[in-house]
């Protein structure tokens, strides 16, 4: 695969022997209803979600991720200026002696999940999201897709504390 | 079993809350985290999950007006099958629509009959041990 710039402003290259134009306000466009895959060893982020770099690039060119590697797509993404990086194995397990003000995870799993007010989300583990989606009825679907389990459970991140709370009336 | 409490964004510091993973029926690939809501009588669920579980509350054994987080909203009741950890246990539970919370709620009727808690707020944990009557062990899990 070669790739080059021409011209100022859009960027093209050159991938399976197609030349495509491709500019990150349009992959940020395609990808806007597109939920994840699950992660292997690689990643980049696009609207504050992790994508495998080649749903990525298939997704917004139409071609067959037969005809490209990772690394490729990894290479024009970050072009694009998107991040790029390694998945890394899920957070430790809580140290319950630790501060309170933290929370059991250090603020770990507040980090992990504070791109997703609102979002339903399944977590594999703590600070592991495997998906989000605007809707409980999208995160079942792509759990049954990909043969995935929420073994650290399923729920909407509040957008605000009282989301977050019991029963009894304020 | 231990369990965690989950931690949530906050503005100054994370939101921690008392939560456990259920699964509902046979919704297997998604335990609900429900939060530990021992002023709640019974349990609450949104009512998607009644769908989902293939329940069907055409079936429901009551029907009423509720209150949930100082909301009211229109609830079912089903008797459901729940599953925590290697336990599982048959418990009454309402499916609420509309539902604004985060979690499904676990009240005295649906979860502490069957469960005796321990909370641990200031390291963030909790531990449920099963009482001896309403619940089964999981056959398969150890």
């Amino acid at each position: 695969m070669d790739q080059r710039c021409y011209g100022k402003d859009v960027p093209t290259f050159t991938v399976a022997g197609q030349t495509i134009e491709l500019e990150r306000d349009e992959v940020e466009r395609k990808l806007e209803r597109v939920l994840p895959e699950p992660l292997r060893e690689h990643y980049v982020v696009v609207c504050s979600r992790r994508y495998p770099p080649k749903q990525v690039l298939s997704e917004v060119t139409g071609l067959d991720r037969a005809d490209f590697t990772t690394h490729q797509a990894r290479r024009i993404l970050k072009r694009l200026g998107f991040t790029a990086a390694r998945a890394t194995p899920e957070a430790t397990a809580p140290e319950t002696d630790g501060p309170a003000t933290a929370g059991p995870f250090g603020g770990r799993q507040a980090e992990a999940l504070s791109g997703y007010a609102g979002k339903w989300v399944a977590l594999a583990g703590p600070t592991d999201v495997l998906v989000a989606a605007d809707t409980p009825q999208e995160v079942l679907r792509w759990l049954a897709q990909y043969e995935r389990k929420a073994t650290g459970g399923m729920f909407r991140v509040p957008t605000q504390p009282t989301e977050a709370e019991g029963v009894a009336p304020r | 079993m231990r369990f965690s409490f989950v931690e949530l964004p906050g503005e100054l510091r994370p939101l921690v809350r008392p939560v456990v993973p259920v699964q509902i029926e046979d919704l297997d690939d998604a335990p609900q985290l429900c939060l530990l809501d021992s002023g709640a009588t019974s349990n609450r669920f949104p009512a998607w999950l009644a769908d989902a579980a293939g329940l069907s509350l055409d079936d429901a054994l009551d029907e009423d007006e509720i209150v949930v987080g100082g909301t009211r909203t229109s609830g079912r009741l089903l008797q459901v099958e729940l599953t925590l950890g290697a336990y599982r246990f048959r418990a009454p539970a309402w499916f609420c629509d509309p539902w604004n919370l985060s979690f499904g709620l676990l009240g005295q009727e649906g979860f502490f009959r069957f469960f005796r808690v321990t909370f641990c707020a200031a390291e963030g944990w909790l531990e449920c041990e099963p009482e001896e009557e309403g619940i089964a062990l999981v056959s398969g899990v150890p």
